[in-house]
């Protein structure tokens, strides 16, 4: 070792012992995975106490077979109704995509327009909040009345559902965009319609995907809803049906299919969000 | 930053651009019973090619006047004319605030070449303004760098490079360098005094410092206390051009006009 790093190693603070590094770098992980076993074995122990039937309370073992059932072909039969677990989740996610991208493009534009024009907001507002407090079962029978059975009910739940916490959070961060930024760009020459794209719009790019998070979770938890009548194929509507022949597995593997899918484009659009506005929490 | 960096500044025509006229103005905010008289009646006229510094204590109303003079808002009583017309933001003078007000989604590069656009320039032509304004303000090689990336002092050069980018003949600042550690400011200051002589701008400087205003200031006015009106108006014949900052600092007429500046500060607010 020369003196150099003998020197800087002596001047350094001191690190903290190896285990504890190795913990902070598993812990993300090893939590989590923890917690899924500690649950696993719960839902066993409750599952083999007895105190429920297999039909209310299926132990993770059949569940996992439902799984592999609804995942494959067994004894000729295709997935679940002829469609397999991957196709339904592929179905359904085309429709929230199809149905949260209507939803939060008007969101936005809506948004927009409201956190601008003053009395476009005192206009619009208090209908959103009253879209914002309706379950989404509530007007699903009035699309079916009114669409029909097919795609567009779904489509147009979904994108009623995601539009308010779009159109609400666009509105907020429009209206809370900082003046002196607004000033500044106008002092150095910029038109209404610059400041609007160079300054509100980016300005309001942090709040906006929060909303649009928000979105794609309200969009996902009216999934089943929306899926309730003629939902077939689709992952909500395997879970519905299942639920009417009382296939608890079957309800079990498609609602965890529809929470890890929710995990994972969650992830997804908060790795955009960070990719995208940088500069949020630093400026 | 040297002066060869500053020599490359191309020279206004000094005659009328850039000059303010502020005719009896009177501003307040509010209406009725609440209404505030933030300044007035102030009647000043800054030639062309003059840098005045208004001092006051705070809520003398010299940043208001600045604002005024801006186009920013609108006098309540009296006229303001810059280059012999209505001020108008963005189009009357290039504007230098308290804090850089930068966009942070935007880099260095980025925001340059926002004022670049703003200001009418070809997109041609960007690179080399951009690389000039930067070297103006001595922020060479930092276009890339992400905006909390840079230091406080780096961060308002990049706004006095964004307000020179208009090549506007006249130049605001509000306490631009307020918020600054002294060397920072020292080095700053010394930098606008130089920008503006070799250019030709017309500057208006804020600030409550009797110090900076001495050294900035070919002509310093203090204003009272709210509302704020004309205290003082001291023509500063310190010399300009190639100077030494240090001896000038340290010189004798240099320290007496910054106590005679000082005492009429502190007399105006306690009037």
């Amino acid at each position: 070792m020369s003196t150099t790093s003998v020197q800087s190693k002596v001047s350094d603070p001191p690190s903290p012992p190896r285990e504890r590094r190795v913990w902070a770098r598993v812990r993300p992980v090893a939590l989590p995975f923890a917690s899924l076993l500690v649950f696993l074995g719960l839902w066993q122990l409750l599952a083999a106490s007895g105190t429920w039937s297999e039909t209310l309370v299926p132990p993770p073992a059949k569940v996992w077979d439902a799984f592999v059932d609804v995942s494959t072909t067994h004894d000729g039969v295709r997935g679940y109704n002829g469609t397999t677990l991957i196709e339904h989740l592929g179905i359904s996610l085309r429709r929230i995509a199809l149905g949260a991208g209507i939803g939060i493009v008007a969101g936005v534009v809506l948004g927009l327009l409201m956190g601008t024009v003053g009395w476009l907001r005192s206009l619009f507002e208090p209908w959103i909040t009253f879209l914002r407090t309706l379950p989404p079962l509530a007007y699903f029978s009035l699309l079916i009345i009114w669409l029909g059975i097919d795609e567009e009910p779904k489509v147009t739940l979904l994108a009623v559902a995601a539009f308010p916490p779009v159109a609400v959070s666009t509105t907020a961060a429009v209206a809370a965009v900082p003046k002196q930024l607004i000033e500044a760009a106008r002092a150095l020459g910029g038109s209404r319609w610059d400041v609007v794209r160079d300054v509100v719009i980016p300005s309001a790019l942090p709040e906006t995907l929060t909303g649009v998070r928000l979105a794609v979770g309200v969009a996902y938890s009216s999934l089943v809803a929306a899926e309730l009548v003629n939902g077939l194929p689709g992952i909500g509507g395997m879970v519905k049906d299942a639920a009417n022949y009382n296939n608890t597995p079957v309800v079990l593997v498609g609602i965890i299919a529809i929470g890890v899918s929710g995990l994972i484009i969650d992830g997804l659009l908060l790795r955009l969000e960070r990719t995208v506005v940088p500069w949020r929490g630093r400026a | 930053m040297s002066s060869s960096e500053l020599a490359a500044e191309p020279v206004l025509d000094a005659e009328h651009a850039g000059s303010v006229r502020i005719e009896q103005v009177t501003h307040r905010y509010g209406r009725g019973s609440e209404a505030v008289t933030a300044v007035g009646p102030v009647d000043l006229t800054v030639p062309a090619g003059e840098f005045l510094v208004l001092v006051g204590a705070s809520g003398c109303g010299k940043s208001t006047l600045l604002r005024l003079i801006a186009g920013f808002e609108r006098p309540t009583h009296g006229a303001v004319r810059v280059s012999g017309a209505a001020p108008r933001p963005g189009v009357s003078a290039g504007v230098v605030f308290q804090t850089p007000r930068l966009f942070p989604w935007r880099t260095v590069r980025g925001n340059v070449d926002l004022a670049l656009r703003y200001a009418g320039v070809e997109r041609a032509q960007w690179p080399q303004r951009r690389t000039e304004l930067l070297a103006r303000v001595g922020l060479e090689g930092t276009e890339r760098r992400r905006i909390w990336e840079i230091s406080g002092g780096q961060q308002q050069r990049v706004a006095i490079a964004r307000a020179l980018a208009a090549e506007n003949p006249l130049l605001l600042l509000d306490e631009p360098f307020a918020a600054l550690d002294a060397l920072t400011r020292e080095r700053l200051q010394e930098d606008v005094r130089q920008v503006t002589e070799r250019t030709g701008r017309t500057a208006v400087f804020v600030t409550h410092s009797a110090e900076e205003a001495v050294f900035l200031g070919s002509r310093i006015v203090v204003l009272t206390k709210s509302p704020g009106t004309v205290a003082l108006d001291l023509p500063i014949s310190l010399p300009r051009g190639d100077v030494d900052a240090e001896e000038l600092r340290n010189s004798a007429e240099f320290t007496e006009l910054r106590a005679q500046v000082s005492h009429a500060v502190k007399a105006a607010a306690a009037a």
